[in-house]
């Protein structure tokens, strides 16, 4: 309650949900898979969300950045910087997507387009949203590729996807979130799939960019030691609805709903400090 | 990645050897299983010039020898002389069809290619709208009426009834005279495309390469020509050899209906007739453009797909 009290007008706020539903037409009929999400996320912070396998944590943030598939609509705002990201037009949208919002998403093995190379896939974004030259938008891809640590990136940028490991994917999948400076990053599920080590190099760099450039992040996970290392705050989400939503450190130290609860008693006990 | 193309190819070539050979021999003994001769006729010939006409052209060795000899000659590039057009080698005839064939045939395969695929792209993007829903019972019809009921109609009704176009000859090539013939070719094949493609790029707009292209906030132009159509484009590729398939077999009863002197109709004279050099002539034509068609598909498969290696 404190934490919505003080968002209201304070001028680091970056995104604010407001009753946002998300439905889908099927052949079975409307379903809703998102029910009256609320919560809102400063620069500079990481807001982690948790909840099991179908909960509704992607199609949440599919709704917010229009990337439903076609049966699916949404209502309620979420307004990015004053700007309500529902009820604007797909063109209003794009200026903000790929420039102020960068999303990586969940499955990076499918979600590069196989017949492009990466280079391209990556200046790609500049030359469209800051008509850079394209020399200088492989400069910047080469920049972007440094930040998420990814070794030999000249020759990187001539190589296709299916030519990379999983682990090299994830990152490019950061990377291109990062090439046009956003100030929000959507990040599904980024580390799940991918080992311990590798797991926590990625956790450290979106550290980095919380802290040093100031961009906030949404982590979706449904490993909550993951949120618990990142997370400045959490939302817990069971069956489309947040059934918890408050600080990292409250929701775990002092979980009040019993899914939550449940979560927490399912971390290995070695996990915990 | 040159090299590899180069040796690629020449092995192909080597591989389609044999299957032409193959394919030589079955028409070969297709022809001469079929009952008559192309020397039989109505009126019984005296023996003695039977014999001197079995002479000259090898009929009365045995098969295998006239075979063997068949393929001797084919190995120089002979396809020896025509039974049936006394003064004419099957090399002259065909090369006198093939401008009219080749005309036909990549003017129709070019036309439906961009028309179909268009088609499908702009149905696939438009779907479940009334372009969609046009496009696609359009299309059905298309299917369903082949090119020899669509020739005779086509003619019928421009030809006669509105009296617009020349319904037959092949007037130097002149445009107007193509037009109903390639219609008629192209409009089964333009119904298959234009469904594939649609299906094709339907399946790779709702793929998560796509899902990315749009969270980097692209206009949707650009992401339809730089990240669907290459990938939406491979299946029609594969289509491209049993398409061209389809339109020779049109071709020989298109240039039929519409009189053109072109290699098909030299198919169909030479297989009424038993014109057993022109027939196979013709079919080992046919044969080689199919294989080097599979050799092109192929080939850009490779170049549009940087997973497939040659
Ligand atoms: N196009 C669609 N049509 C109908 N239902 C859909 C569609 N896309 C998603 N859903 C449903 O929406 C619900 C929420 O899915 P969502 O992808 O948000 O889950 P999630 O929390 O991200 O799960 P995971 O952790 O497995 O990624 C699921 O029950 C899913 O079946
Ligand atoms: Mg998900």
């Amino acid at each position: 309650m404190q934490l919505t009290q003080k968002n209201i007008n304070n001028s680091n706020l970056l995104l604010k949900v407001n009753n946002l539903s998300v439905f889908f037409n099927t052949p079975e009929g409307n379903i809703q898979v998102v029910k009256d999400a609320n919560f809102s996320l400063n620069k500079g912070e990481c807001l982690g969300v948790v909840g099991e396998s179908g909960s509704g944590k992607t199609q949440t943030f599919f709704s917010i950045t229009g990337l439903l598939s076609s049966n699916g609509y949404c209502k309620g705002s979420a307004i990015f910087k004053g700007f309500d990201l529902i009820t604007s037009s797909e063109e209003e949208k794009r200026r903000y997507l790929g420039k102020s919002i960068g999303f990586i998403f969940q499955d990076p093995m499918t979600s590069l387009t196989p017949h492009m190379k990466i280079g391209k896939q990556l200046s790609e974004i500049a030359i469209f949203h800051e008509k850079l030259s394209s020399k200088l938008a492989m400069e910047r891809s080469l920049e972007v590729l440094d930040i998420v640590k990814m070794p030999k990136s000249r020759d990187l940028i001539n190589s296709y996807p299916h030519e990379l490991s999983g682990g090299m994917k994830q990152r490019i999948m950061i990377a291109i979130s990062l090439m046009c400076r956003p100030e929000l990053i959507i990040a599904d599920e980024p580390t799940t799939a991918l080992d311990v080590t590798t797991q926590s190099e990625i956790l450290s760099i979106f550290n980095d960019l919380k802290s040093n450039m100031n961009i906030g992040i949404i982590l979706i996970s449904h490993n909550i030691g993951v949120i618990a290392e990142t997370s400045d705050n959490v939302a817990v989400m069971k069956n489309g609805l947040i059934v918890e939503n408050g600080s990292t450190f409250n929701v775990l130290t002092n979980p009040k709903d019993e899914y939550t609860k449940h979560l927490l008693s399912c971390i290995p006990p070695w996990l915990e400090k | 990645m040159r090299t590899n193309m180069i040796k690629f190819i020449v092995k192909r070539l080597l591989i389609a050897i044999p299957t032409l050979l193959v394919i030589i021999a079955f028409g070969f003994i297709m022809m001469r299983v079929a009952p008559g001769g192309p020397f039989t006729s109505e009126r019984a010939l005296p023996p003695e010039i039977e014999r001197n006409i079995q002479e000259a052209y090898n009929l009365n060795k045995p098969i295998w020898e006239q075979f063997y000899i068949y393929i001797k000659n084919l190995s120089v590039g002979d396809f020896g002389p025509s039974f049936k057009y006394k003064d004419f080698t099957v090399n002259e005839l065909i090369l006198s069809g093939l401008p009219v064939s080749v005309t036909l045939g990549l003017s129709s395969i070019i036309i439906s290619l961009f028309i179909g695929c268009f088609l499908g792209i702009v149905a696939a993007i438009k779907r479940n709208t009334y372009f969609d829903y046009s496009v696609m019972s359009i299309s059905l019809i298309g299917i369903c009426i082949p090119s020899f009921v669509m020739a005779p109609l086509l003619s019928l009704f421009f030809g006669l009834y509105l009296g617009l176009l020349p319904t037959s000859g092949w007037n130097g090539g002149n445009v107007l005279n193509l037009i109903l013939p390639i219609t008629a070719l192209s409009l089964p094949q333009i119904a298959v495309i234009s469904r594939m493609m649609r299906a094709s790029t339907i399946e790779v707009l709702n793929s998560n390469f796509i899902r990315t292209a749009r969270s980097k906030g692209l206009s949707p132009s650009y992401i339809v020509r730089k990240h669907v159509i290459r990938a939406s484009i491979l299946p029609i590729i594969e289509y491209l050899a049993p398409a061209s398939a389809g339109l020779m077999t049109g071709s020989i009863i298109v240039e039929q209906i519409f009189g053109l002197p072109g290699i098909g109709r030299y198919f169909v004279v030479g297989a009424l007739q038993r014109d057993y050099t022109l027939v196979s002539g013709v079919m080992i034509l046919y044969a080689s453009l199919l294989i080097a068609l599979i050799l092109v598909t192929d080939i850009l498969r490779a170049l549009l797909d940087p997973r497939v290696k040659l």
